[in-house]
């Protein structure tokens, strides 16, 4: 006689990586026709996770779409890899995976990140999946999102320039500080989500692929690897990245690196390493892999950066 | 803590989907899938992607009844977002005419195609683009001219269908976005 526990699978409380097979294969579905559109942002269903949305729900589920038993995890936030919300998606992700974690940007095979990109350099094989609050570059210029989505199927990014214009006539620079609007592949301009300028190069021709996910607006768009992104710049007045001359870190002495400023009681500001898991590295004596600025602050992309203009 | 269980369908679906990720994220790059024989490469990619939220076409009488297993409705060639020729024959070829390019608005309504060919032999071509290091020459056989002659008219970038080139178990991913010339010499 058979037994009807033989006849069934076992009884699972939840599926593999959280999601059920059928939003896995949906979202899995719009981030393959994400990467063949570079830049262009995909719609998805956007499914309900014990996390709040706008606590990083979007690049959550891609990680949960990717991630398999052999992945090697690494989750930030603002480069931390202790901040409380990234080490609750990083047990999250462990314990509906099974998959290893860590705090070096080199062995992870998906890295989640809230708002940084490594200092080290990411290579080919691994995944960086950015949580993006806003993913309408042109929301500023134009609130209906009917409009902003017609503005990118015709390409017509005039109001973008006309306010990057404003800004130059009003303040003689760039003003726009994170999630500074870029152009992919020659097409579509993206939000790189709110990385700091510092980051937004490091986007450009990149050995990884990179997955950027809103899970509350629903839009999942993805920069694939080599694939041209050009903050917006006039010819005349270059795009600049945050000026990190000056500050050392105060525990590893580091310098050209992006930091965190630590107001001091005597109104004098500190720095500190915003990525953590570099910084642990440099505190252990362990050597780092390549990074994409060097020690004199040049960015690995020779002519990317050029230097600052103030028009007159 | 135990986690969740990795079910052999699970890991399976997983793995086929990555193929094509990176596939589509390397094009002119050959990926390999985890079949156990070569026919099982179309099912396996069409278990990775289809359910009953999407609708196939195959003019492959054998692979038509193990598509329908996966729960996707059967279109025809000008409605249906995924498309399987284990075969590219020059009807079939002709026929990608009316394969879905999707629209300005929103370009991702378009199909994806599924091209049974040889990778290596005589005719080469040079794909650049995103996904490629400066360029990559790319060597393939049994795909007919009229197949290149129709993908140069669906592709206006960002309209245009996306192909995955199969021969036994490897992928080759050739998005919209990969630029397609006759390599010099």
């Amino acid at each position: 006689m058979t037994a009807l526990s033989s006849l069934t699978a076992p009884q699972q409380p939840y599926s593999y990586g959280y999601l059920d097979a059928h939003a896995k294969r949906e979202l899995r579905r719009r981030m393959l026709k994400a990467i063949a559109v570079p830049g262009y942002q995909v719609p998805y269903a956007s499914r309900e996770l014990p996390i709040a949305r706008g606590w990083g729900t979007g690049g959550l589920q891609v990680t949960l779409a990717l991630v398999g038993p052999e992945s090697i995890v690494k989750v930030i936030d603002q480069g931390a890899d202790d901040s409380v919300n990234a080490a609750n998606l990083r047990r999250f992700i462990a314990r509906m995976s099974g998959a290893a974690t860590t705090t070096d940007a080199v062995a992870a095979t998906l890295l989640q990140s809230r708002h940084r990109i490594p200092e080290e350099r990411m290579r080919e094989g691994q995944v960086l999946i950015l949580q993006v609050p806003d993913p309408e570059p042109l929301r500023a210029v134009q609130p209906d999102m009917s409009k902003s989505a017609q503005m990118h199927a015709d390409a017509d990014y005039g109001q973008m320039w006309l306010s990057l214009y404003e800004q130059l006539v009003r303040f003689k620079q760039y003003i726009q500080g994170a999630s500074y609007p870029s152009l992919v592949n020659g097409r579509h301009i993206i939000s790189p989500s709110p990385i700091p300028r510092w980051d937004t190069p490091k986007l450009h021709l990149a050995s990884h692929l990179t997955i950027l996910s809103a899970g509350r607006e629903k839009r999942i768009y993805a920069v694939p690897p080599y694939t041209t992104v050009a903050p917006l710049e006039f010819s005349d007045v270059p795009f600049q990245v945050e000026d990190q001359s000056g500050r050392a870190c105060r525990t590893t002495g580091v310098r050209n690196r992006f930091m965190n400023e630590i107001p001091q009681t005597d109104g004098t500001s500190q720095f500190e390493l915003s990525d953590s898991g570099y910084a642990e590295k440099l505190a252990n004596g362990i050597m780092p892999a390549s990074t994409y600025y060097d020690e004199n602050g040049e960015f690995y992309h020779a002519g990317i950066l050029k230097p600052a203009v103030r028009p007159d | 803590m135990t986690h969740p269980l990795y079910t052999e369908t699970e890991a399976r679906v997983r793995e086929s989907f990555l193929v094509l990720m990176h596939a589509l994220s390397f094009p002119g790059r050959p990926q390999n899938l985890p079949a156990a024989q070569a026919d099982d490469a179309f099912l396996l990619m069409a278990e990775a992607l289809l359910d009953l939220e999407t609708t196939c076409f195959t003019a492959d009488m054998a692979l038509d009844g193990l598509l329908a297993q996966t729960g996707a409705r059967r279109a025809d060639l000008a409605s249906a977002d995924y498309a399987f020729f284990p075969v590219l024959t020059d009807e079939h070829a002709a026929s990608l005419a009316l394969a879905k390019t999707g629209t300005l608005l929103l370009p991702d309504t378009s199909a994806t195609l599924f091209i049974g060919c040889q990778f290596g032999g005589s005719q080469a071509s040079r794909w650049t683009g995103p996904g490629i290091d400066n360029e990559i020459t790319v060597r393939l056989s049994g795909l007919p001219d009229v197949f290149w002659r129709q993908r140069e008219k669906a592709v206006s970038y960002p309209l245009g269908w996306d192909v995955f080139l199969v021969d036994g178990q490897q992928v080759i991913g050739l998005p919209r976005s990969t630029r397609v010339e006759p390599a010099a010499g």
